[in-house]
Order: C-alpha cells, then sequence, then structure tokens
C-alpha cells in the first residue's frame, strides 16, 4: 500500500509553530524522518489557513521540497493555500481533499486538471456523511462523474470512504469495509485512500497502533490503494512492507472467521485476533477490547 | 397446501438474573434468553421491576398531578415509603437521596445513610438507592448507605466511570447490587461493565442507559436499550447480558404536556414506560401510582 505521512501538521504545536514564523529547522526534522521510515508521499496539513494561506503553503511546499524527493499531498480546505501549493510541487501532487459538497466540487475539481494533479475525493457531499456502503456508493457515482466531465480520468482520483473512529461509530467502520470492496465496479482505474489515524481516535494511546495496524492489513487485504499514516510508526511500515507474513495470514484467517486453537496464540498473536474481530463488527468495541 | 410455520429464533444465552433485595419480597429481574415479550419464541421468567420513587426533601415544582397522591406523606420519606407500598402496592421502591446534592442542601453522607437505613428497615419491599450524579458525593454517600444498610442487597446507583471502583468495594463487602450508568452509549455501557467486572460479580450488575420521556428523545433511548439487547443475544457479548433499568419519570412530569392535565401526564409517563419495556427494559422506575398501575394492567 502507498503511505503518506501525515506527520507534518498544523495540529502539532511545533510544526504549527514552525509555519507561523517560517522556522525550517522543525520541518526539516519531521521530512527527514519521514523519508527515511520509507513513505511514498508526504502530507502537508496546513489547516484552514486563515491568514497568508497563499504564502504560507508556497513557503512550505519549497521548505518541504528543500528535503525531500517525494511527491507531495497538499491538505487544506482553503483553495487559494491549494493552488499557491500547487504552483510550486515539483512532482505530481494530490489534491487532499475535494468531495461531492458542491462547494468543493466547483473550487477544488478545477484545479485538479490544471495542475495535471490527482485528488483525494470524499463520499460527503451536500447530506453530509453518507450512513452505509450503499450511500457512499452513490455518492461517489455522481461525484466521479462530475470530475469525469472535468476531463479528470479515473486514475487520478483517490477515493476517500471516510474513517470514523472505531469508537464513535463501529457500524461506520463494517461500512468502510464494504464500500471499499466497490470500489473496482463503480470507478474502474480509481484508487482508495483513508485517514487511518482517525480510525483509532480516542483509543487509548499505547493501543491505536494495534487498531490502525490491523485495519491496514484488512483493507490492504481488499485492495485498498493507499494509506495517510503516522509516519513514524515502524509496526506500520514493517507490516506494509511484508516483513511481518505471519501477522497478515493470522488476521486474514480471523477475517475468515477460521477456527484457530485461542491458547496456541502468542498474546501479540491473540491481540490482532481480537482486535480484528471488533473491526469487522463482530464484537463490540469499548476501550478494553483486548480485556475480554 | 403448505401449511405456514412462523419462523422462530432460538439464542444460546440469557440475561443476566440480577436479585434486589432479600427474603421472600426480593426481587429478580433479566433472565429471559429471548426480546421482550417473546414468549413465544423463548422464556422471559420475570416480570419487570416496577418501582415507585420517594425523595428525601419535599418535592419542588412537581406537577399538581404527581404530587396528589403523596400530598400527605411528602415531608416525611418513611411515610411516604410506607404509603407507596401500603396503598399503591409497589414491590420495589426508589430512594433519591436528593439533599445530599453538594450544589444544594449537602446532607452528609451519614445523614444520609441514617435517613436510609430508617427507611428501609420500615419496608419489607426490595430498595433501589439513587445519588445525585455527582461522581465524588455520590462515592462518599453510596460507600456509607452500603456500610450502614449491610446484607440489605440494595440496588446503588448510579455507578460512573469516574467512581465505580470505591463504590463497587463497598457494595461487594456489604452484599449489595449495583447500577452501571452510561450515558446513551453502547461502547461506554461496555467499558464500564469490563470495568466493574473485574471484580465485582456481573450478576449483580443493572445497566442504566440514562432515559428520556416521550416526545424529548425517547427514540435515543429505545435504540440503545434495543441495541444492548441485540449484542447481548445475537452476538453473546457477555458484557451486555446484565438487566437494564430506565429511569425516566422526573422527564416525563417535566414535560408540558404532563404538566397540562393528569390524565395525559399519567398516560405520558405510563406510555414511555411501556415504550422502554419493548426496547428490552427489565426494571423501570415511576413516579405516578397510576403510571404504575397502568403498565402493570397492560402487560399482566
Amino acid at each position: 500500500m502507498i503511505l503518506i505521512g501525515e506527520d507534518l501538521n498544523v495540529m502539532s504545536k511545533e510544526i504549527s509553530r514552525a509555519m507561523k514564523e517560517r522556522d525550517p529547522e522543525p520541518i526539516r526534522r519531521c521530512v527527514v524522518e519521514q523519508t527515511r521510515n520509507g513513505m511514498d508521499y508526504l502530507d502537508l496539513n496546513v489547516g484552514p489557513v486563515a491568514k497568508d494561506p497563499g504564502e504560507t503553503m508556497e513557503w512550505l511546499v519549497k521548505t518541504v521540497q528543500e528535503f525531500t524527493d517525494l511527491p507531495l499531498c497538499l491538505d487544506t480546505t482553503n483553495p487559494v493555500a491549494m493552488e499557491s501549493g500547487l504552483k510550486v510541487c515539483k512532482k505530481k501532487a494530490l489534491i487532499n481533499s475535494a468531495s461531492g459538497a458542491t462547494e468543493s466540487k466547483e473550487t477544488m475539481l478545477p484545479l485538479v486538471p490544471k495542475y495535471s494533479a490527482g485528488v483525494v475525493l470524499s463520499v460527503i457531499n451536500d447530506a453530509g456523511l453518507p450512513s452505509d456502503a450503499d450511500e457512499r456508493a452513490s455518492s461517489i457515482l455522481d461525484s466521479a462523474a462530475f470530475a469525469n466531465e472535468l476531463g479528470i480520468p479515473n486514475e487520478d482520483i483517490w477515493i476517500d470512504p471516510v474513517l470514523l473512529p472505531v469508537g464513535v461509530d463501529q457500524r461506520q467502520v463494517v461500512a468502510y469495509l464494504e464500500f471499499i470492496q466497490m470500489i473496482p465496479d463503480l470507478a474502474p482505474g480509481a484508487k482508495s485512500i483513508c485517514g487511518l489515524s482517525n480510525l483509532s481516535y480516542g483509543a487509548p494511546r499505547e493501543l491505536r497502533g494495534l487498531l490502525n495496524h490491523t485495519f491496514l492489513v484488512m483493507t490492504g487485504r481488499y485492495g485498498q490503494h493507499s494509506a495517510i499514516v503516522n509516519g513514524f510508526d515502524k509496526e506500520l511500515i514493517r507490516i506494509n512492507r511484508g516483513e511481518m507474513p505471519e501477522i497478515v495470514n493470522l488476521v486474514y484467517r480471523a477475517m475468515d472467521e477460521d477456527d484457530m486453537d485461542i491458547f496456541s496464540l502468542t498474546q501479540k498473536e491473540l491481540e490482532y485476533v481480537k482486535t480484528t474481530q471488533v473491526l469487522k463488527g463482530k464484537t463490540l468495541y469499548s476501550h478494553s477490547w483486548l480485556e475480554v | 397446501m403448505v401449511k405456514y410455520e412462523p419462523p422462530l429464533e432460538k439464542y444460546s444465552v440469557n440475561i443476566r438474573e440480577a436479585i434486589v433485595g432479600e427474603g421472600e419480597k426480593a426481587i429478580k429481574i433479566g433472565g429471559e434468553n429471548t426480546f421482550p415479550f417473546h414468549f413465544f419464541e423463548g422464556s422471559l421468567p420475570n416480570p419487570p421491576g416496577l418501582a415507585l420513587e420517594i425523595l428525601d426533601i419535599q418535592p419542588e415544582n412537581w406537577a399538581q398531578w404527581v404530587l396528589e397522591p403523596f400530598q400527605d406523606v411528602t415531608f416525611d420519606p418513611v411515610r411516604w415509603a410506607e404509603k407507596c407500598v401500603e396503598v399503591f402496592g409497589a414491590e420495589i421502591l426508589c430512594l433519591r437521596l436528593l439533599s445530599t446534592d453538594p450544589m444544594g442542601r449537602d446532607t452528609s453522607p451519614r445523614e444520609a445513610a441514617r435517613i436510609t437505613k430508617k427507611l428501609a428497615d420500615s419496608i419489607d419491599v426490595p430498595l433501589i438507592v439513587w445519588g445525585t450524579g455527582t461522581e465524588e458525593k455520590d462515592s462518599q454517600v453510596l460507600i456509607e448507605v452500603a456500610r450502614v444498610c449491610s446484607g440489605k442487597n440494595l440496588l446503588l446507583g448510579p455507578v460512573l466511570k469516574g467512581n465505580y471502583g470505591q463504590i463497587a468495594k463497598a457494595a461487594l463487602e456489604y452484599g449489595h447490587a449495583l447500577v452501571a450508568q452510561a450515558s446513551m452509549d453502547v461502547n461506554l455501557t461496555k467499558e464500564l461493565n469490563i470495568a466493574l467486572c473485574k471484580f465485582f460479580p456481573a450478576e449483580r450488575i443493572v445497566i442504566d442507559t440514562t432515559a428520556s420521556a416521550l416526545g424529548y428523545g425517547l427514540e435515543y433511548t429505545f435504540s440503545i436499550i434495543e441495541s444492548i439487547k441485540q449484542f447481548a443475544l445475537m452476538d453473546r457479548d457477555t458484557m451486555m447480558q446484565m438487566p437494564i433499568l430506565a429511569d425516566f419519570g422526573g422527564d416525563c412530569w417535566r414535560t408540558k404536556e404532563a404538566k397540562e392535565s393528569k390524565e395525559q401526564g399519567i398516560f405520558w409517563e405510563a406510555i414511555t414506560g411501556l415504550t422502554f419495556l419493548l426496547a428490552g427494559a427489565n426494571l423501570l422506575i415511576l413516579r405516578h401510582p397510576d403510571a404504575l398501575r397502568l403498565i402493570k394492567e397492560m402487560i399482566s
């Protein structure tokens, strides 16, 4: 799976300060480390940027490109910031994001052909977030058709089914898994993407990785193309590189509800099995899901 | 002609049976292995518990219709309790220790426990004892109540995420059951039950999802209660297999509809209660004796 590092993010105090004061050093450290860890893209999340949106994004893109050759994913809802960033991207950029909401379609999507970029297109529309897989399908059919008419080929569309925290609405996680399997039929050639860390938002900090890793494996099996991830999560990166085949295999078996000898599993293996059961909606989530 | 056979579902697990009170008049709630009123599919050994509530202070701002039946006894919680049992036939009572509210009269845990003991000794039906939902104060009050009323198997609540530990230890030591409350959230309900069950017996826990009145959010409560029962029976989730309590009398009698007329108020409370029984509640806390009577008639 293509991994997009999420750590250049205005939510981080240090990065936010560096952006405001135009201090390249924290940016450098974050970029170099994520690049070294093997990210395929870097996400540049500048938020809605109230002040000097254009300048801020332009400075950030230029600064980041001094320290890495990776392609960039520009993450802002501000179209001015987006366009200023796109102008200075050296490689094919990814616009993060557009949705099926009228305003977003009309301001963001025209930038895609103009700058030969890719675009993250979420299933959100004017009615909000669809509640199940079928509604997601109908929303993305409309938005993709709109994008196609603007001359954006499916190959440049990265569909975002929108992943909600499992602790907020477990059924939405199950709907996500259902929907992602439908994508090849809905929009042949289109890619898929998710904000993986959102899955474990609100979960106990030390257990967030486990949820994220398990879901990466599950969605990977269903053909998910890419994920925006914590670029410092070593185990996630190892799993993605195929260095933990036994865990992947175990998650697959848990997805298939194979009979397993629970007592032969190590503590860690058992945790992956229990987490798979939660994420496929078989066990009701609670923050102590590993304790039962 | 092929004869029509209605499809029947069988579930392999039971809701746990919780006992409140001691002796002959103790009541059992839960124990069913099917959904509410599905007598054609499984067994529901215990009828729902229907409690009447009593305050430890004089009610304020109660609609006149709901005050009427108690007018002669509200000055004394013990006489109020006795009237509920002797005149209105309540088989279980709920004493609300409103006086302990730290923002109000802030009665001491000792005084609250004294009143509770006196009241519990004067009746022979089981007793639910309810704090004010203030984590720290409830913890002090309910622990003292548990100690003073040792062995009476009271149902103490609400026990919350922030105070379950101390209260549950006291309930364990002095032999009481608990109401675990997580507001309108199945995940947090499960979370609290898991935490409690690490040292407290699951069959002495009753779930409270918090409840709202007809027209004021009843459908949310309904969905939550219904899903808990589904997780319990269909997914066999052991941490959701506790009986469920619904407490809504106060909310019902605060509605403008209930305040408008006596008949409307009683129906408002009775219909809200019946609806929660249909969702799967095993124990209701009611305010008006006529609402209790109506519900009893409907389900008998």
